[in-house]
């Protein structure tokens, strides 16, 4: 059975339009996934749908087969659902530890918390030399970790990752893929939604492409790579973007 | 040199008060983005339970806390989850909330007004009277009083915010509401705490007010034109920067009492929450707040 | 269908079609005729006279009152809550006027309204610095600090007040000459308000309330067009103030101050629909007329300031559009009330 089913699901904000019009996505366990396409194709709407940001207008979305729609954030992220946003949403306030400790929020036990905190702080050494500094002092590539660090604490099944390379400067962003393909190791399931799509594809195993609220087309990352007609049409401006 | 001193340590005392008061409100706004003009409101309500329980069971109105400090956090949880769902929806949900608070301050002044009328009420324990000399110092028992259990109850508030996990969440929830919500804060819950314990400390307030000042149901515009002040003063949604304004307001206040009579003291907070709205709308202490 | 769906664009409403303009100048007239004829169909019941009198010069003021308020706090969307300054200005200016000069309230109306419209100008200067919440407390301050001012100023009577001779007119006949004042302040408001809606100042509010940003990155002065709409609410309630404080001859500072005044203009607006200009005339003569029937029913009573709070919330939680606003919406709005 498949870890993650979307399946019609329609969706928009407030009293607007659909943004999603009858959209199936199917997501299995030990996979890695980029969504892309143009902009307001729906990548980052469908992200919140899932997550329970956003209530579904019609569909369903089924996690390992149970019905998940209508759930709100929390209880999707206890099911195993962590979603990551574009824009860096941490505490400003509070200290980088501080901020993975509460990414640990939904965890009761001390000891594993500490032990997961130790672990990220190995996967992000810089975190550890940063830890009693507030976040909002942080560089923006550090930020990032921050949140990339804080998904780990809850150690998900799924973590759905919006825009990570946003505003980043390019070898920043390199850095940034790199410990998201470190993911799959530790048994979590990447789904990223990427601007940059070439980008975005070289670092998973399967790519999805949305257009205008819909599944436009899916395969294996390295085939719509290969694929001139597929770069032409749906990577075209993105990859040029990309190239600069 | 002793006189202004005096000034000084009556003003601070009232301080106290005032930023018990004022945090009840700043929690509030930070947490929930309410501007909640029937704060005062709420704190008279406190006050007139406090009344009741003294004229009918002789009271003593720093015990009655514990009656009124429960009830009124009751009353926070049970408003929120019947007002504000409903609102969070709404394009204009800071602006709405001001009006729907607005239209509760006027509710509960009509129901107090038909319940106790119009007339001064005021609550006299032994201590309501009584003073005590600190060297040359003045000290009136019932200031004294109400403004060590002020700063104890903030400094309760202060712990709790800072060293309990619940407590953590309600700071994540004013610091990123968003954030709080990715790593799995139920955000409800925690405005439907925050409005409680915001009300409770209404509640501790009303009864501590209660044997300070005399009170009628209109009071509560004074009241929360004075408590805006402060927190607009310290920052809206920074309870840090809410005891401080009420320091310095309180002081301030007690000066212009002193230097021009006690009719312009109220100036010192309208003409304050007026020009630092103009000058800095974000507050002097205040974090990147929208306001 | 195609109507509504084009109403609820950008301006909430289509400039381009007008459907029933003929049964909305029928209501007009019918209107205008009923409000000057009032004082006499009223003479049949003469055992209440003045009171049914008072009450059609109440209505008025409050029509007055919320049209006004409802150019600043419906229109451009700034909810002000300390339009009672400026009732409590056109009350004491024109009271001053008689009596210290003994010039009649009713020739000074215009300059109440000058005024008002000044202090507003100068108070809108300072005040919409401030947006959105952060507007409301400010005009709260500015009332209180008014409030404060106006009970300490010895030379107006300070709290205590100040007195003004009555107007030498046969008895039974007093309410007359205030009742068509008080009208005359209506229309005028009311008309003030149809105009702003009608004109390109209008629009530029409206966009203001839509979206202050792109309101200024499309050329309009935001700054102007709000101090403008500030001051321009503040005439009429000048003027409606005179008028009122005339009829009472005892002008004191909370009769004006008082924020349930305040409170109730902005009340009446949202019940009956802020931003449009019919709204607050309906949520006037809904608001005063329950009101005067609870006060026969009851008596006087507290509860009074009790039913205007949890109208007021109902009305923002079921209601927030208004009874013009949701008709509107749902496509349902007769004619006769689509002033816009």
């Amino acid at each position: 059975m498949a870890l993650l089913e979307v399946e019609d699901v329609v969706a928009g904000y407030g009293a607007g339009p659909d943004i999603l019009t009858g959209l199936s996505v199917t997501i299995e366990e030990g996979t890695s996934y980029c969504i892309v396409g143009p902009n307001g194709a729906g990548k980052s709407t469908l992200l919140r749908a899932i997550a329970g940001f956003l209530k579904p207008r019609a569909g369903e979305v089924r996690l390992d087969g149970v019905l998940m729609n209508g759930s709100r954030p929390d209880q999707m992220l206890a099911a195993g659902i962590c979603f990551v946003p574009q824009d860096a949403s941490l505490f400003p306030m509070m200290t980088v530890r501080e901020n993975l400790a509460m990414g640990g929020y939904l965890v009761n036990d001390r000891a594993l918390l500490r032990q997961r905190m130790d672990m990220v702080y190995e996967t992000f050494p810089i975190l550890a030399e940063r830890r009693g500094q507030n976040a909002g002092t942080l560089s923006g590539g550090e930020q990032q970790m921050v949140t990339l660090g804080r998904a780990l604490m809850i150690e998900p099944r799924v973590v759905m990752i919006d825009e990570p390379s946003l505003g980043l400067a390019p070898m920043i962003a390199d850095q940034i893929f790199e410990k998201i393909r470190g993911f799959g190791a530790l048994g979590i399931t990447v789904v990223l939604v990427e601007q940059n799509a070439v980008k975005g594809l070289e670092n998973v195993d399967w790519g999805i492409v949305l257009d205008l609220g819909s599944k436009e087309f899916e395969g294996p990352a390295d085939g719509i790579l290969a694929d001139p007609r597929i770069r032409e049409l749906y990577l075209g401006k993105t990859m040029s973007k990309g190239m600069t | 040199m002793a006189h202004w001193l005096q000034i000084l340590v009556l003003g601070l005392l009232l301080g106290g008060v005032y930023a018990m008061m004022a945090s009840g409100l700043t929690l509030l706004f930070g947490v929930m983005r309410v501007v909640n003009l029937a704060h005062a409101a709420f704190i008279l309500i406190a006050s007139y339970m406090t009344y009741a329980l003294f004229e009918g069971l002789t009271l003593d109105p720093m015990i009655s806390l514990f009656v009124t400090m429960p009830l009124m956090f009751g009353l926070g949880v049970g408003l929120y989850l019947l007002l504000f769902p409903r609102l969070e929806e709404s394009p204009r949900y800071v602006e709405m909330t001001v009006l729907l608070t607005f239209g509760l301050a006027l509710i509960v002044e009509g129901l107090l007004t038909f319940t106790f009328t119009g007339t001064f009420r005021s609550v006299r324990p032994e201590y309501a009277s009584t003073s005590i000399m600190i060297g040359d110092l003045f000290v009136p028992t019932s200031q004294l009083y109400a403004s060590l259990i002020s700063f104890a109850l903030l400094i309760l508030l202060w712990v709790f915010l800072r060293f309990t996990k619940t407590g953590t969440a309600i700071r994540a929830t004013m610091q990123n509401r968003a954030a709080a919500q990715i790593v799995g804060v139920n955000v409800r819950r925690i405005s439907a705490l925050s409005f409680g314990l915001g009300m409770s400390l209404a509640g501790a307030a009303g009864s501590l007010l209660s044997f300070m000042f005399p009170f009628f149901p209109a009071r509560h515009w004074q009241w929360i034109a004075l408590l805006l002040a402060l927190i607009v003063l310290g920052g809206m949604g920074s309870i840090k920067g809410a005891v401080i304004g009420a320091l310095l307001l309180a002081v301030a206040s007690a000066f212009v009492t002193d230097l021009v009579g006690p009719t312009w003291s109220p100036i010192t907070f309208y003409l304050t929450l007026f020009l630092i709205l103009m000058v800095r709308p974000q507050g002097l202490f205040g974090a990147k707040v929208r306001l | 269908m195609a109507v509504v769906e084009e109403r609820e664009g950008l301006l909430g409403e289509s400039p381009f079609r007008k459907p029933g303009t003929r049964s909305r100048r029928v209501t007009l007239i019918a209107a205008l005729g009923l409000v000057l004829f009032f004082p006499l169909i009223a003479i049949p019941l003469f055992d209440s006279y003045a009171y049914v009198l008072q009450v059609g010069m109440l209505m008025l003021m409050w029509i007055a009152m919320s049209s006004s308020w409802n150019i600043i706090g419906g229109f451009a969307g700034y909810i002000s809550l300390g339009h009672g300054v400026f009732f409590a200005i056109g009350g004491y200016a024109a009271g001053l006027a008689l009596a210290h000069w003994g010039i009649s309230p009713f020739l000074f109306l215009p300059f109440a309204g000058l005024a008002a419209m000044a202090v507003g100008f100068l108070a809108g200067l300072i005040t919409l610095r401030t947006r959105g919440p952060a507007f409301i407390v400010a005009t709260i301050a500015m009332l209180f600090l008014f409030l404060l001012w106006f009970d300490n100023w010895e030379f107006i009577g300070a709290s205590s007040g100040l007195d003004l001779p009555f107007l030498q007119f046969p008895v039974q006949w007093l309410k007359v000459p205030f009742y068509y004042a008080m009208a005359l302040c209506a229309i005028g408001a009311v008309y003030l308000a149809y105009r702003v809606a009608h004109s390109k100042f209008g629009l530029g509010l409206r966009a203001i309330s839509q979206d202050e940003t792109k309101a200024e990155v499309a050329g309009i002065n935001t700054r102007w067009y709000k101090v403008w709409a500030f001051a321009l609410s503040a005439f009429f309630i000048g003027v409606a103030g005179a008028i009122y404080g005339y009829s009472l001859t005892h002008l004191r500072p909370l009769t004006f101050f008082a924020i349930a005044v305040a409170a109730r203009m902005v009340l009446m607006a949202i019940i009956g629909g802020r931003g449009t200009v019919a709204g607050p005339v309906v949520g006037a003569i809904l608001i005063i007329g329950v009101n005067e029937f609870a006060v026969r029913q009851f008596g006087e009573s507290e509860l009074n300031i009790v039913f205007t709070g949890l109208i007021l919330v109902l009305a923002l939680l079921f209601f927030p559009q208004g009874i013009v606003g949701s008709l509107r919406k749902s496509g349902r709005l007769p004619a006769f009330l689509d002033w816009d």
